[in-house]
Protein backbone atom coordinates (compact mmCIF):
# COMPACT_ATOMS: atom_id res chain seq x y z
CA UNK A 1 0.00 0.00 0.00
CA UNK A 2 1.44 3.04 -0.87
CA UNK A 3 -1.46 5.45 0.42
CA UNK A 4 -2.18 6.75 -3.51
CA UNK A 5 -5.43 4.92 -2.87
CA UNK A 6 -8.51 7.38 -3.15
CA UNK A 7 -11.52 7.29 -1.55
CA UNK A 8 -14.96 6.34 -2.73
CA UNK A 9 -16.80 9.56 -2.10
CA UNK A 10 -13.29 10.97 -4.37
CA UNK A 11 -13.68 8.74 -6.94
CA UNK A 12 -17.49 9.23 -7.44
CA UNK A 13 -17.01 12.88 -7.74
CA UNK A 14 -14.42 12.82 -10.28
CA UNK A 15 -16.47 10.65 -12.45
CA UNK A 16 -19.53 13.16 -12.32
CA UNK A 17 -17.75 15.45 -12.70
CA UNK A 18 -15.61 13.75 -15.75
CA UNK A 19 -19.14 12.53 -17.27
CA UNK A 20 -21.15 15.75 -16.82
CA UNK A 21 -18.69 17.48 -18.62
CA UNK A 22 -18.29 15.02 -21.44
CA UNK A 23 -22.35 15.14 -21.56
CA UNK A 24 -22.41 18.53 -21.57
CA UNK A 25 -20.01 18.80 -24.60
CA UNK A 26 -21.56 16.19 -26.82
CA UNK A 27 -25.08 17.94 -26.28
CA UNK A 28 -23.95 21.50 -26.55
CA UNK A 29 -21.17 21.42 -29.04
CA UNK A 30 -22.00 18.22 -31.53
CA UNK A 31 -23.13 19.06 -35.06
CA UNK A 32 -24.28 22.62 -36.15
CA UNK A 33 -25.24 24.68 -33.33
CA UNK A 34 -26.48 22.22 -31.45
CA UNK A 35 -27.20 24.84 -28.66
CA UNK A 36 -29.39 27.50 -31.14
CA UNK A 37 -31.61 24.03 -31.39
CA UNK A 38 -32.28 24.24 -27.42
CA UNK A 39 -33.24 27.80 -27.50
CA UNK A 40 -35.50 27.34 -30.66
CA UNK A 41 -37.06 24.53 -30.28
CA UNK A 42 -39.75 25.55 -26.98
CA UNK A 43 -39.79 29.16 -28.93
CA UNK A 44 -41.06 26.99 -31.94
CA UNK A 45 -43.32 24.93 -30.20
CA UNK A 46 -45.13 27.72 -28.34
CA UNK A 47 -45.32 29.71 -31.64
CA UNK A 48 -47.18 26.47 -33.34
CA UNK A 49 -49.35 26.40 -30.88
CA UNK A 50 -50.11 30.11 -30.33
CA UNK A 51 -50.71 30.19 -34.10
CA UNK A 52 -53.33 27.13 -33.58
CA UNK A 53 -54.99 29.05 -30.60
CA UNK A 54 -55.43 32.30 -31.92
CA UNK A 55 -58.31 30.37 -34.08
CA UNK A 56 -59.78 29.24 -31.41
CA UNK A 57 -59.92 32.24 -29.07
CA UNK A 58 -57.55 34.73 -28.12
CA UNK A 59 -57.19 34.37 -24.14
CA UNK A 60 -57.79 31.53 -22.42
CA UNK A 61 -56.05 32.50 -19.09
CA UNK A 62 -57.20 35.83 -17.47
CA UNK A 63 -54.54 37.89 -16.46
CA UNK A 64 -51.68 35.90 -17.79
CA UNK A 65 -50.05 36.63 -21.45
CA UNK A 66 -50.81 32.88 -23.02
CA UNK A 67 -47.65 33.07 -24.86
CA UNK A 68 -45.85 33.12 -21.87
CA UNK A 69 -48.47 30.62 -20.35
CA UNK A 70 -47.38 27.84 -22.89
CA UNK A 71 -44.11 28.88 -22.44
CA UNK A 72 -43.41 27.83 -18.92
CA UNK A 73 -45.27 25.23 -19.35
CA UNK A 74 -44.08 23.76 -22.10
CA UNK A 75 -40.64 23.85 -20.32
CA UNK A 76 -41.53 22.54 -17.21
CA UNK A 77 -42.61 19.74 -19.12
CA UNK A 78 -39.59 19.78 -21.09
CA UNK A 79 -37.80 19.34 -18.23
CA UNK A 80 -39.72 16.26 -16.67
CA UNK A 81 -39.54 14.99 -20.21
CA UNK A 82 -35.66 15.12 -21.04
CA UNK A 83 -34.58 14.79 -17.65
CA UNK A 84 -36.00 10.67 -17.75
CA UNK A 85 -36.16 10.28 -21.71
CA UNK A 86 -32.77 11.05 -21.93
CA UNK A 87 -30.99 8.99 -18.86
CA UNK A 88 -32.95 6.37 -20.14
CA UNK A 89 -30.53 5.80 -22.83
CA UNK A 90 -27.76 6.67 -20.49
CA UNK A 91 -26.50 2.82 -19.75
CA UNK A 92 -26.59 2.08 -23.69
CA UNK A 93 -25.36 5.60 -24.91
CA UNK A 94 -21.98 4.59 -22.72
CA UNK A 95 -21.43 1.18 -22.29
CA UNK A 96 -18.52 1.95 -24.03
CA UNK A 97 -17.25 3.73 -20.94
CA UNK A 98 -17.34 0.90 -18.69
CA UNK A 99 -14.46 -0.25 -19.32
CA UNK A 100 -13.41 2.40 -17.01
CA UNK A 101 -13.95 0.66 -13.33
CA UNK A 102 -14.46 3.59 -11.97
CA UNK A 103 -17.95 4.59 -14.19
CA UNK A 104 -20.81 2.84 -12.73
CA UNK A 105 -23.92 2.66 -14.95
CA UNK A 106 -25.76 4.25 -12.19
CA UNK A 107 -23.45 7.30 -12.19
CA UNK A 108 -24.25 7.99 -16.15
CA UNK A 109 -27.79 8.17 -15.67
CA UNK A 110 -27.89 10.92 -12.81
CA UNK A 111 -25.60 12.86 -14.88
CA UNK A 112 -27.64 12.88 -17.64
CA UNK A 113 -30.46 13.36 -15.46
CA UNK A 114 -28.70 16.58 -13.98
CA UNK A 115 -27.61 18.29 -17.18
CA UNK A 116 -30.99 18.09 -18.83
CA UNK A 117 -32.01 19.56 -15.58
CA UNK A 118 -29.71 22.30 -15.69
CA UNK A 119 -30.15 22.95 -19.87
CA UNK A 120 -33.95 23.49 -19.80
CA UNK A 121 -32.80 26.35 -16.26
CA UNK A 122 -30.81 27.70 -18.65
CA UNK A 123 -33.46 27.57 -21.43
CA UNK A 124 -35.86 29.16 -19.12
CA UNK A 125 -33.75 32.23 -18.02
CA UNK A 126 -32.70 33.04 -21.28
CA UNK A 127 -36.59 32.78 -23.28
CA UNK A 128 -37.73 34.72 -20.13
CA UNK A 129 -34.41 37.64 -20.81
CA UNK A 130 -35.59 37.23 -24.19
CA UNK A 131 -39.73 37.77 -23.34
CA UNK A 132 -39.08 40.97 -21.56
CA UNK A 133 -36.51 42.28 -23.96
CA UNK A 134 -40.11 42.32 -26.37
CA UNK A 135 -42.02 43.91 -23.46
CA UNK A 136 -43.65 41.33 -21.65
CA UNK A 137 -43.98 40.16 -18.20
CA UNK A 138 -41.91 37.38 -17.36
CA UNK A 139 -40.27 38.43 -14.08
CA UNK A 140 -41.31 35.44 -11.70
CA UNK A 141 -43.36 36.55 -9.23
CA UNK A 142 -42.12 33.91 -6.49
CA UNK A 143 -39.05 33.03 -8.20
CA UNK A 144 -38.42 30.10 -5.09
CA UNK A 145 -41.69 28.62 -5.66
CA UNK A 146 -40.66 28.50 -9.75
CA UNK A 147 -37.04 26.74 -8.60
CA UNK A 148 -39.10 23.78 -6.26
CA UNK A 149 -41.58 22.97 -8.76
CA UNK A 150 -38.50 22.88 -11.54
CA UNK A 151 -36.51 20.80 -9.18
CA UNK A 152 -39.56 18.59 -8.19
CA UNK A 153 -39.93 18.08 -11.86
CA UNK A 154 -36.22 17.34 -12.78
CA UNK A 155 -36.14 14.77 -9.62
CA UNK A 156 -39.17 12.85 -10.63
CA UNK A 157 -38.10 12.23 -14.27
CA UNK A 158 -34.68 11.63 -12.94
CA UNK A 159 -36.15 8.92 -10.69
CA UNK A 160 -38.18 7.40 -14.00
CA UNK A 161 -34.91 7.72 -15.93
CA UNK A 162 -33.40 5.58 -13.09
CA UNK A 163 -36.30 3.15 -13.02
CA UNK A 164 -36.69 2.65 -16.38
CA UNK A 165 -32.71 2.58 -17.28
CA UNK A 166 -32.17 -0.66 -15.54
CA UNK A 167 -35.62 -1.97 -16.94
CA UNK A 168 -34.91 -0.86 -20.27
CA UNK A 169 -31.32 -2.33 -20.09
CA UNK A 170 -32.66 -5.98 -19.05
CA UNK A 171 -35.90 -5.76 -21.49
CA UNK A 172 -35.15 -2.91 -24.53
CA UNK A 173 -39.06 -3.03 -24.96
CA UNK A 174 -39.73 -1.09 -22.00
CA UNK A 175 -37.88 1.71 -23.17
CA UNK A 176 -39.50 2.47 -25.89
CA UNK A 177 -42.52 2.05 -24.51
CA UNK A 178 -42.01 4.32 -21.73
CA UNK A 179 -41.16 7.10 -24.07
CA UNK A 180 -44.44 6.74 -26.62
CA UNK A 181 -45.98 7.18 -22.97
CA UNK A 182 -44.33 10.42 -23.39
CA UNK A 183 -46.61 11.81 -25.47
CA UNK A 184 -50.72 10.93 -24.03
CA UNK A 185 -48.91 12.71 -21.22
CA UNK A 186 -47.71 16.04 -22.53
CA UNK A 187 -51.52 16.19 -23.16
CA UNK A 188 -52.59 14.76 -19.78
CA UNK A 189 -50.23 17.07 -18.03
CA UNK A 190 -51.70 20.71 -19.20
CA UNK A 191 -49.33 22.18 -21.20
CA UNK A 192 -51.82 23.64 -23.00
CA UNK A 193 -54.60 24.58 -20.89
CA UNK A 194 -55.40 25.74 -17.31
CA UNK A 195 -56.75 22.60 -15.38
CA UNK A 196 -59.60 25.24 -13.93
CA UNK A 197 -61.15 25.24 -17.15
CA UNK A 198 -61.52 21.47 -16.66
CA UNK A 199 -65.13 20.33 -14.39
CA UNK A 200 -64.15 19.56 -11.51
CA UNK A 201 -64.91 15.18 -11.92
CA UNK A 202 -62.34 15.34 -14.70
CA UNK A 203 -59.67 17.11 -12.54
CA UNK A 204 -59.75 14.72 -9.92
CA UNK A 205 -58.42 12.30 -12.46
CA UNK A 206 -56.33 14.73 -14.10
CA UNK A 207 -54.45 15.24 -10.73
CA UNK A 208 -53.43 11.82 -10.39
CA UNK A 209 -50.98 12.88 -12.86
CA UNK A 210 -47.77 13.65 -10.86
CA UNK A 211 -46.11 15.64 -13.36
CA UNK A 212 -49.67 18.01 -13.61
CA UNK A 213 -49.20 19.19 -9.84
CA UNK A 214 -45.41 20.50 -10.81
CA UNK A 215 -47.16 22.41 -14.26
CA UNK A 216 -49.31 23.72 -11.77
CA UNK A 217 -47.11 25.23 -9.00
CA UNK A 218 -44.81 26.03 -11.61
CA UNK A 219 -47.28 28.48 -13.26
CA UNK A 220 -48.81 29.60 -9.87
CA UNK A 221 -45.37 30.37 -8.40
CA UNK A 222 -44.52 32.21 -12.16
CA UNK A 223 -47.66 34.41 -12.41
CA UNK A 224 -49.31 36.33 -9.36
CA UNK A 225 -52.61 36.61 -11.26
CA UNK A 226 -52.36 32.82 -11.85
CA UNK A 227 -55.50 30.50 -10.21
CA UNK A 228 -54.30 27.17 -9.42
CA UNK A 229 -56.74 24.40 -9.02
CA UNK A 230 -57.60 23.30 -5.05
CA UNK A 231 -56.20 19.76 -6.09
CA UNK A 232 -52.79 21.11 -6.40
CA UNK A 233 -50.35 19.21 -3.78
CA UNK A 234 -46.86 19.94 -4.39
CA UNK A 235 -45.87 17.00 -1.65
CA UNK A 236 -47.83 14.13 -3.98
CA UNK A 237 -45.23 15.16 -6.79
CA UNK A 238 -42.57 15.02 -3.73
CA UNK A 239 -43.88 11.79 -2.77
CA UNK A 240 -43.84 10.04 -6.91
CA UNK A 241 -40.13 11.90 -6.63
CA UNK A 242 -38.73 10.27 -3.67
CA UNK A 243 -40.47 6.67 -4.17
CA UNK A 244 -39.41 6.47 -7.92
CA UNK A 245 -35.66 7.73 -7.00
CA UNK A 246 -35.65 5.19 -4.24
CA UNK A 247 -37.11 2.38 -6.16
CA UNK A 248 -34.37 3.69 -9.12
CA UNK A 249 -31.48 3.40 -7.01
CA UNK A 250 -32.37 0.27 -5.28
CA UNK A 251 -32.95 -1.42 -8.88
CA UNK A 252 -29.48 -0.23 -9.85
CA UNK A 253 -28.27 -1.72 -6.32
CA UNK A 254 -30.09 -5.14 -7.18
CA UNK A 255 -29.00 -5.13 -10.68
CA UNK A 256 -25.35 -3.64 -10.58
CA UNK A 257 -23.56 -7.01 -11.93
CA UNK A 258 -26.08 -7.48 -15.12
CA UNK A 259 -25.81 -3.57 -15.70
CA UNK A 260 -22.56 -4.15 -16.44
CA UNK A 261 -22.44 -7.80 -17.77
CA UNK A 262 -21.70 -8.01 -21.33
CA UNK B 1 -1.88 -6.96 -3.97
CA UNK B 2 -4.91 -8.45 -5.81
CA UNK B 3 -6.91 -10.96 -4.14
CA UNK B 4 -9.34 -12.96 -5.37
CA UNK B 5 -11.63 -15.34 -3.37
CA UNK B 6 -13.33 -18.52 -4.94
CA UNK B 7 -14.11 -16.64 -8.04
CA UNK B 8 -16.80 -18.10 -10.31
CA UNK B 9 -17.80 -16.51 -13.86
CA UNK B 10 -20.31 -17.54 -16.16
CA UNK B 11 -21.94 -15.32 -18.96
CA UNK B 12 -25.87 -15.38 -19.62
CA UNK B 13 -26.56 -16.82 -23.21
CA UNK B 14 -29.57 -16.83 -25.57
CA UNK B 15 -30.37 -20.22 -24.09
CA UNK B 16 -30.33 -19.06 -20.44
CA UNK B 17 -26.74 -19.57 -18.51
CA UNK B 18 -24.12 -20.86 -19.93
CA UNK B 19 -21.31 -22.97 -18.11
CA UNK B 20 -18.74 -21.83 -16.15
CA UNK B 21 -16.02 -20.05 -17.65
CA UNK B 22 -14.11 -19.86 -14.03
CA UNK B 23 -14.80 -22.55 -11.56
CA UNK B 24 -13.62 -21.39 -8.05
CA UNK B 25 -10.53 -19.16 -8.52
CA UNK B 26 -8.45 -18.03 -5.52
CA UNK B 27 -5.07 -16.18 -6.03
CA UNK B 28 -3.29 -13.96 -4.33
CA UNK B 29 -1.57 -11.67 -7.22
CA UNK B 30 1.66 -9.58 -5.70
CA UNK B 31 1.70 -6.01 -6.57
CA UNK B 32 5.39 -6.44 -7.97
CA UNK B 33 5.24 -9.23 -9.93
CA UNK B 34 4.98 -9.23 -14.02
CA UNK B 35 2.60 -12.33 -14.40
CA UNK B 36 1.91 -14.39 -17.86
CA UNK B 37 -2.02 -15.40 -18.14
CA UNK B 38 -2.01 -18.58 -20.54
CA UNK B 39 -4.92 -20.87 -21.60
CA UNK B 40 -6.44 -22.08 -24.55
CA UNK B 41 -8.45 -19.66 -26.49
CA UNK B 42 -12.22 -19.54 -24.97
CA UNK B 43 -10.16 -20.46 -21.08
CA UNK B 44 -11.16 -17.59 -20.17
CA UNK B 45 -7.96 -14.89 -19.96
CA UNK B 46 -9.33 -12.65 -20.70
CA UNK B 47 -12.59 -12.76 -18.48
CA UNK B 48 -10.38 -12.94 -15.63
CA UNK B 49 -8.12 -10.06 -16.46
CA UNK B 50 -11.66 -8.09 -16.72
CA UNK B 51 -12.82 -9.31 -13.18
CA UNK B 52 -9.48 -8.02 -11.82
CA UNK B 53 -9.53 -4.92 -13.77
CA UNK B 54 -13.11 -4.26 -12.16
CA UNK B 55 -14.73 -3.88 -15.22
CA UNK B 56 -17.04 -7.26 -14.81
CA UNK B 57 -18.54 -8.50 -11.87
CA UNK B 58 -17.73 -12.44 -10.55
CA UNK B 59 -20.93 -14.49 -10.64
CA UNK B 60 -19.83 -15.58 -7.26
CA UNK B 61 -16.71 -14.72 -5.32
CA UNK B 62 -14.84 -11.65 -4.44
CA UNK B 63 -12.10 -9.65 -6.47
CA UNK B 64 -9.92 -7.11 -4.09
CA UNK B 65 -8.02 -4.90 -5.40
CA UNK B 66 -5.35 -3.14 -2.84
CA UNK B 67 -3.55 -1.47 -5.34
CA UNK B 68 -4.08 1.12 -8.12
CA UNK B 69 -4.67 -1.04 -10.94
CA UNK B 70 -4.96 0.05 -14.80
CA UNK B 71 -7.62 -0.80 -17.20
CA UNK B 72 -7.09 -3.28 -19.22
CA UNK B 73 -4.78 -1.94 -22.30
CA UNK B 74 -5.18 -3.42 -25.61
CA UNK B 75 -8.98 -3.59 -25.50
CA UNK B 76 -10.89 -1.14 -27.79
CA UNK B 77 -13.76 1.19 -26.12
CA UNK B 78 -13.54 3.72 -23.65
CA UNK B 79 -13.48 6.15 -25.88
CA UNK B 80 -16.08 8.14 -27.74
CA UNK B 81 -15.64 8.81 -31.70
CA UNK B 82 -17.66 12.43 -32.24
CA UNK B 83 -15.05 13.73 -29.39
CA UNK B 84 -11.47 15.20 -30.15
CA UNK B 85 -8.38 13.08 -29.33
CA UNK B 86 -7.62 15.92 -26.15
CA UNK B 87 -11.56 15.93 -25.40
CA UNK B 88 -10.82 12.01 -24.80
CA UNK B 89 -8.09 12.42 -23.11
CA UNK B 90 -9.16 15.16 -20.60
CA UNK B 91 -12.17 12.90 -19.86
CA UNK B 92 -9.36 9.83 -18.51
CA UNK B 93 -7.41 12.29 -16.60
CA UNK B 94 -10.46 13.79 -15.00
CA UNK B 95 -11.94 10.16 -14.28
CA UNK B 96 -8.34 9.54 -12.80
CA UNK B 97 -7.96 12.10 -10.35
CA UNK B 98 -5.64 13.59 -12.51
CA UNK B 99 -7.47 17.50 -12.52
CA UNK B 100 -4.74 19.62 -11.28
CA UNK B 101 -1.94 17.82 -13.53
CA UNK B 102 -4.22 17.92 -16.56
CA UNK B 103 -2.22 19.90 -18.76
CA UNK B 104 1.21 18.12 -18.35
CA UNK B 105 -0.50 14.67 -18.67
CA UNK B 106 -2.65 16.11 -22.23
CA UNK B 107 0.81 17.09 -23.56
CA UNK B 108 2.60 14.14 -22.47
CA UNK B 109 0.10 12.70 -24.37
CA UNK B 110 -0.12 14.37 -27.11
CA UNK B 111 3.58 14.01 -28.25
CA UNK B 112 3.79 10.28 -27.36
CA UNK B 113 1.08 9.50 -29.55
CA UNK B 114 2.69 11.70 -31.82
CA UNK B 115 -0.77 12.80 -33.40
CA UNK B 116 0.58 16.38 -33.87
CA UNK B 117 -2.62 18.40 -35.15
CA UNK B 118 -4.87 15.36 -35.09
CA UNK B 119 -5.19 15.75 -31.18
CA UNK B 120 -8.17 17.96 -31.72
CA UNK B 121 -9.62 16.24 -34.19
CA UNK B 122 -12.78 13.96 -33.52
CA UNK B 123 -11.12 10.38 -33.39
CA UNK B 124 -13.27 9.00 -35.48
CA UNK B 125 -11.62 10.61 -38.93
CA UNK B 126 -8.43 8.77 -37.04
CA UNK B 127 -7.01 5.45 -39.29
CA UNK B 128 -6.65 2.88 -37.31
CA UNK B 129 -2.81 3.16 -36.36
CA UNK B 130 -3.44 6.59 -34.60
CA UNK B 131 -6.39 5.46 -32.58
CA UNK B 132 -4.29 2.21 -31.64
CA UNK B 133 -1.48 5.40 -30.60
CA UNK B 134 -3.94 7.49 -29.09
CA UNK B 135 -4.50 4.61 -26.49
CA UNK B 136 -1.14 3.16 -25.71
CA UNK B 137 0.06 7.02 -25.13
CA UNK B 138 -3.74 7.43 -22.81
CA UNK B 139 -2.15 3.96 -20.98
CA UNK B 140 1.33 5.87 -20.54
CA UNK B 141 0.00 8.75 -18.92
CA UNK B 142 -1.01 7.35 -15.40
CA UNK B 143 1.10 5.93 -12.99
CA UNK B 144 -0.65 2.21 -11.90
CA UNK B 145 0.87 -0.03 -9.69
CA UNK B 146 -0.35 -3.06 -11.69
CA UNK B 147 -0.72 -2.87 -15.41
CA UNK B 148 -3.48 -5.03 -17.15
CA UNK B 149 -2.52 -5.64 -20.65
CA UNK B 150 -4.54 -8.03 -22.80
CA UNK B 151 -2.56 -9.47 -26.25
CA UNK B 152 -0.81 -6.08 -26.49
CA UNK B 153 -0.32 -6.20 -30.30
CA UNK B 154 1.96 -3.78 -32.58
CA UNK B 155 1.08 -0.47 -32.03
CA UNK B 156 1.65 2.11 -35.55
CA UNK B 157 4.51 1.75 -37.83
CA UNK B 158 8.10 0.60 -37.34
CA UNK B 159 9.70 4.09 -35.50
CA UNK B 160 6.91 3.99 -32.78
CA UNK B 161 6.57 0.66 -32.33
CA UNK B 162 10.16 0.79 -31.02
CA UNK B 163 8.99 3.81 -28.99
CA UNK B 164 6.05 1.69 -27.54
CA UNK B 165 8.55 -1.40 -26.94
CA UNK B 166 10.80 1.03 -25.20
CA UNK B 167 8.02 2.24 -22.96
CA UNK B 168 6.38 -0.97 -22.12
CA UNK B 169 9.73 -2.55 -20.84
CA UNK B 170 10.64 0.57 -19.07
CA UNK B 171 7.08 0.15 -17.13
CA UNK B 172 7.63 -3.53 -16.67
CA UNK B 173 10.50 -3.02 -14.54
CA UNK B 174 8.76 -0.12 -12.69
CA UNK B 175 5.43 -1.50 -11.84
CA UNK B 176 3.53 -5.21 -11.70
CA UNK B 177 2.10 -6.36 -14.84
CA UNK B 178 -0.61 -9.04 -15.50
CA UNK B 179 -0.93 -9.94 -19.20
CA UNK B 180 -2.63 -12.14 -21.43
CA UNK B 181 -1.01 -13.11 -24.74
CA UNK B 182 -0.26 -15.87 -26.98
CA UNK B 183 2.99 -14.71 -28.13
CA UNK B 184 5.68 -17.24 -25.85
CA UNK B 185 8.42 -14.66 -26.81
CA UNK B 186 6.95 -11.52 -25.26
CA UNK B 187 5.62 -13.71 -22.36
CA UNK B 188 9.27 -15.04 -21.86
CA UNK B 189 10.27 -11.31 -22.07
CA UNK B 190 8.28 -9.45 -19.86
CA UNK B 191 6.59 -11.95 -17.47
CA UNK B 192 8.39 -13.81 -14.53
CA UNK B 193 5.28 -15.74 -13.30
CA UNK B 194 2.82 -17.40 -15.03
CA UNK B 195 -1.00 -18.31 -14.64
CA UNK B 196 -1.96 -21.43 -16.36
CA UNK B 197 -6.04 -21.27 -16.74
CA UNK B 198 -7.41 -25.01 -17.57
CA UNK B 199 -10.88 -26.43 -16.80
CA UNK B 200 -11.83 -23.28 -15.45
CA UNK B 201 -8.93 -23.51 -12.80
CA UNK B 202 -6.32 -21.34 -12.64
CA UNK B 203 -2.67 -23.03 -11.85
CA UNK B 204 -0.24 -20.62 -10.13
CA UNK B 205 3.43 -21.16 -11.64
CA UNK B 206 6.63 -19.26 -10.33
CA UNK B 207 8.54 -19.36 -13.26
CA UNK B 208 6.80 -18.78 -16.55
CA UNK B 209 8.66 -21.13 -18.47
CA UNK B 210 6.99 -23.88 -16.17
CA UNK B 211 3.68 -22.68 -17.48
CA UNK B 212 4.28 -22.77 -20.67
CA UNK B 213 5.99 -26.07 -20.66
CA UNK B 214 2.96 -27.57 -18.62
CA UNK B 215 0.58 -25.32 -21.33
CA UNK B 216 2.09 -27.01 -24.37
CA UNK B 217 1.89 -30.49 -22.72
CA UNK B 218 -1.88 -30.24 -21.72
CA UNK B 219 -2.06 -29.04 -25.97
CA UNK B 220 0.51 -32.16 -26.74
CA UNK B 221 -1.44 -34.56 -24.55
Amino acid sequence: MTGTARSAPAVTLSVWKALFLREAVSRLAAGRAAWLWLLLEPVAHVAVLMLIFSFVRDRVVPGVSFALFLMVGVIGFNMFRNASSRSIDAITANAALFSYRQVKPVDTVLVRAALEGLIEFVVLVILCAGAILIGLDAVPHDPLGVWIALLLLTGFGAGLGLVFSVGADLVPEIGKIVKLAFTPLYFMSGVMFPPMLLPQYVREWFFLNPAAHGLEALRGAFFADYHVAPELDLGYLAAWALIAIFLGLALHVRYAQRLLAR
Amino acid sequence: MIILEDVHKRYRTEHGMGRWVLNGISLNIPRKCNVGLIGANGAGKSTLLRLIGGIDQPSKGRVERRCRVSWPLGLAGGLQGSMSGRQNAKFVCRLHGHEADMAERLAFIKEFSELGDAFEEPIKRYSSGMGARLRFALSMAFDFEVYLVDELTSVGDAAFKKKAREAFERLADQAGLIMVSHDEKSLMQFCKAGILLRDGQAHWYHDIRDALSQYKQSIAA
